[in-house]
């Protein structure tokens, strides 16, 4: 029973006994966990139309794509990034009790978490697409499987902007405050809810900077046929981005470890 | 056995750090259990805690051949927020237990004797029977050193008898490294001590030298 067993064991016997703390923390914890689950992505996206529609009532139109579905897929695209990037934070407070077994590391409840909330997101959205395919709400991705790698690499740079902050947050808490303070402009900077397009040409350059636009538009182009994303959208400088952070992320996690666990 | 070499602890703290642990040269044999004493803040759960691979030392190094426990203790271990089934299932699958898990989960309940309350958040739990939950988990496992952090402190009398019957019926197999301030448990269970004291740690191969080593500088502060 405790035998020596190889250092991909002990991790994948770690992850595997996490998973099951996580998901039952998750859906079970509190009454309606689950009810909650599926209607805060159906508030959010209501809200969020009607916001729109207030200030900026006449100008619903967008080039090669239906205004709600537009809205859904750049809606649920930012969640599954903002998400990733907010929940390990908590993760590593929340699991400090669990630290003193020397195979549970801090890595380990942040990569558990960013697993589960990737696969909670992308089942709600299916389930979106499901419902809104059944309502004719045109939510059918034109190519299923473009639109699938634009997820995976949201899902991605999610991670990775969660790795680096859950272990920065574990040393300067003040980090995440700061984080939830900037995640509403984070929503308007993105394009989620008013197109780039009516964004001014030189202004558009440095709003490209942020690797989030280029995830939300492939991901609509891959959804409407017909949909033109902002110009110099581009998935590489995304992984870029996902791929460094991941590395950063997983340095810091390697570096600090003793310092998260601490207390 | 665990050796250790040349141990140097601290931590940083808003007024400088000085050491809590320094130059510690110890060596404890195979299948010798251990009692810790010293007064509060000798380090006592600190070098507990180094034993058990849950913090690192600032220099030296400890190499052991056993498999150790983790601290058993009042504090963490267990997390609030789940039920005590939930716990011990937990702990049994980190350690890869598989299959035996369910045979994990009824030893625990049924040493743990807490009845309905094995079901319940372990933040409901008094803190009598976190320890009796706590001392079970680490029973259901066959470790060779066991580390123990107060784990009997506020258990009742019944579970104090009930605990070291258990580590009677291990001798031989297994050994408790232990941090009490209960000398009546330290001489039940242990039969040679560490005494911590101004950073150093000194060996008696016997528990009662340690103790009245311990009681005399005490006193003598006292005089």
């Amino acid at each position: 029973m405790l035998s020596t067993r190889t250092p991909w064991q002990v991790t994948r016997s770690v992850w595997y006994a996490m998973f099951v703390r996580e998901a039952l923390a998750r859906t079970m914890a509190d009454r309606m966990a689950w009810f909650w689950m599926l209607f805060e992505p159906i508030a959010m996206v209501v809200m969020m139309i009607v916001i729109r529609t207030v200030i900026m009532g006449r100008i619903r139109h967008i080039d090669g794509a239906e205004f709600i579905p537009w809205m859904v897929t750049g809606l649920f695209g930012f969640y599954l990034v903002r998400e990733n990037m907010m929940r390990p934070i908590g993760a590593i407070e929340a699991n400090k009790g669990l630290f003193a077994y020397r195979q549970v590391k801090p890595v380990d409840p942040v990569l558990v978490r960013c697993y589960l909330e990737g696969l909670l997101k992308s089942f709600i959205f299916v389930l979106f697409i499901m419902v809104g395919a059944l309502l004719e709400f045109g939510l059918l991705p034109a190519q299923p499987l473009a639109a699938l790698w634009a997820w995976m690499s949201l899902w991605c740079l999610g991670l990775g902007t969660g790795l680096i902050f859950s272990a920065l947050a574990g040393l300067v808490p003040e980090i995440g405050k700061i984080l939830r303070i900037i995640s509403m402009p984070l929503l308007i900077i993105s394009g989620v809810i008013f197109p780039l397009n009516f964004v001014p040409h030189d202004l558009l350059g440095y709003v490209m900077w942020n690797p989030i636009v280029h995830g939300l538009e492939t991901l609509r182009s891959a959804f409407f046929p017909l949909y033109r994303p902002v110009t110099g959208t581009s998935l590489l400088y995304l992984w870029y981005w996902a791929l460094v952070m991941m590395a950063l992320g997983l340095m810091l996690h390697l570096r600090f470890e003793l310092r998260l666990k601490r207390q | 056995m665990i050796r250790i070499e040349n141990l140097y602890k601290r931590y940083h703290k808003h007024h400088g750090s000085n050491w809590v642990l320094k130059d510690i040269n110890i060596e404890i044999p195979t299948n010798v259990s251990v009692g810790l004493v010293g007064r509060n803040g000798a380090g006592k759960s600190t070098l507990l805690r180094l034993i058990g691979g849950m913090d690192s030392p600032d220099k030296g190094r400890i190499d052991s051949d056993s498999r150790i426990s983790w601290p058993i203790g009042l504090s963490g271990g267990l997390q609030g927020s789940m039920t005590g089934r939930q716990n011990v299932r937990f702990v049994a699958r980190i350690h890869g237990s598989g299959a035996a898990a369910d045979e994990i989960v009824s030893r625990v309940e049924d040493f743990a004797e807490i009845g309905a309350a094995f079901d319940e958040p372990v933040r409901t739990y008094s803190s009598g029977m976190r320890s009796r939950l706590n001392f079970g988990l680490s029973l259901a496992f066959d470790f060779d050193v066991y580390l123990s952090d107060e784990a009997t402190a506020v258990g009742d009398r019944l579970f104090r008898a009930k605990a070291t019957q258990a580590f009677r019926d291990r001798i031989g197999k297994a050994s408790i490294i232990m941090v009490s301030h209960s000398e009546g448990i330290l001489k039940d269970l242990c039969q040679a001590g560490i005494w911590l004291h101004q950073g150093q740690a000194i060996w008696f191969d016997d528990i009662n030298d340690a103790i009245d080593a311990y009681h005399q500088i005490g006193s003598n502060k006292k005089g």
